[in-house]
């Protein structure tokens, strides 16, 4: 494999591992935050908290977890997971749901509220209010997907643990970053940064003007 | 649509803000709620439109609790509308569209009530350029255009002018003919005069007065009433209320 191969092969699955986990994130994170910023319920104010603090969870320590879950004594070793693309998604997914699900409550909150009373007032069912919901607050909802794509595209603990940085197969640019400067090879690092920045640019930028369609 | 509510009440935090032991709504009436600030007609309007719930009671709908079917024939317009973010049209005809009318029955309404406020210009407009007068137009019209059996509006003219508010007045006429009513919740008694049939005077959560308008508008009997009017005897002349 070629520098250059090697270059392409790892910006495309650096892309794909975050785009994937942002996805699967945001859809479960989205689908469970939504009915909880619409609704008063008793343990509501703990789950908002531990979303809060899971936000903050260092991704070594996910990582570790996802290892000890896929490790082959672990109880989803039978999957043969550690160490491929999957395991990095699905420690970023982790990663990326509490991300998602906290700023998803707090982006509906009030105005969610606001839009399902509306609705109702005017007859609305379920189905028709999420979706006025989802429309109406799409541009806060992209933010938080650009938040967790941000999340997703930076981390290195994690994805280094439970995809093993292997050549070729699992090395994404935050990894090969690492590597390289490890290795005093400075300038590749550098290359693969500012490959890294643009890509988290672009995506941003596509996100932003997915979030604007129909707004003036 | 005729609906009875039977020793209800409402409480926030354990203390009651809304106690009703009786209370008709019969159809082919427009109903005004009044009262001052803090006396309960919208938490009452809430409540009996299925927004909200009382904490204890019964609200029967034609003789039946609240549920899916009901709730099309309701449609409320709340005290401070959300106008989507799209266009006057779109709003406009939004609960249509939740009802699955179909598209002829959506042009023959839009072209009957638009004309209520001469608004054509605005209908491509995004409700966002609109002015307050605007929205609250935008908004008493998509409920108006459901004619549903009991609709609901607290106060539809509170940022409207003089010229709008009696376009509204009479728009809101029109939409307790028939099986339909109205209740609407309003500060300006002289409104209340001019549009409704049968009128609910609250304080402090309880209805202290209540009967046919020109009635109980012209010939108050409660002492507050009175004063608020100030149609009672020497005393109610100064206009400071007092409890």
């Amino acid at each position: 494999m070629s520098y250059y191969e090697e270059v392409i092969h790892i910006v495309l699955l650096s892309l794909f591992v975050s785009l994937a986990s942002t996805l699967i994130a945001s859809l479960a994170g989205m689908a469970l935050a939504i009915p909880v910023a619409l609704k008063d319920f008793r343990l509501k104010k703990y789950i908002v908290r531990l979303s809060e603090t899971s936000m903050s969870i260092p991704p070594v320590l996910m990582g570790l977890v996802v290892y000890l879950l896929l490790s082959r004594k672990g109880p989803l070793g039978e999957l043969k997971l550690l160490f491929t693309p999957a395991a990095m998604i699905i420690a970023q997914s982790l990663l990326v749901f509490p991300i998602i699900f906290g700023l998803t409550v707090s982006a509906i909150g009030g105005r969610g509220r606001e839009i399902k009373k509306n609705c109702s007032a005017l007859g609305a069912g379920s189905i028709d209010t999420l979706i006025l919901i989802i429309r109406e607050c799409k541009v806060q909802l992209f933010s938080v997907v650009a938040a967790g794509f941000g999340r997703a595209i930076s981390e290195v603990g994690a994805v280094m643990m439970v995809g093993g940085n292997i050549k070729g197969d699992t090395r994404v640019m935050t990894t090969y970053i690492a590597l390289e400067t490890g290795q005093g090879k400075f300038g590749e690092a550098i290359t693969i940064g500012v490959i890294l920045l643009l890509v988290a640019f672009v995506v941003n930028f596509i996100l932003h003007g997915l979030s604007n369609i129909d707004e003036k | 649509m005729k609906i009875r509510l039977i020793d209800v009440n409402k409480e926030y935090s354990g203390k009651e803000v809304l106690y009703i032991d009786d209370l008709n709504f019969e159809e082919g009436y427009v109903y005004a709620l009044l009262g001052l600030n803090g006396s309960g007609k919208t938490t009452l309007l809430q409540c009996v439109s299925g927004l909200d719930s009382f904490t204890s009671g019964n609200v029967l709908y034609d003789n039946c609790n609240f549920n899916e079917f009901i709730k099309r024939d309701i449609s409320v317009m709340l005290q401070s509308p959300y106008l989507f973010n799209s266009s006057v049209f779109e709003n406009i005809i939004m609960g249509l569209k939740f009802r699955k009318s179909g598209k002829k029955e959506i042009d023959e309404r839009l072209d009957a009530y638009v004309n209520c406020f001469n608004i054509d210009e605005l209908l491509s407009k995004n409700t966002r350029e609109l002015s307050g007068g605007e929205q609250a137009k935008v908004a008493l019209l998509r409920t108006a255009i459901l004619e549903s059996k009991m609709t609901f509006l607290d106060e539809p003219t509170a940022s409207m002018d003089i010229e709008s508010t009696l376009r509204a007045e009479k728009l809101i006429r029109t939409m307790a003919k028939g099986q339909r009513s109205v209740i609407l919740v309003t500060h300006d008694l002289m409104q209340a005069e001019r549009v409704a049939d049968y009128v609910i005077f609250l304080d402090k959560g309880e209805i202290i007065e209540q009967g046919l308008a020109n009635k109980v508008l012209n010939f108050p009997e409660h002492k507050l009433l009175k004063q608020i009017l100030n149609r009672g005897d020497g005393n109610d002349k100064n206009s400071d209320i007092n409890y």
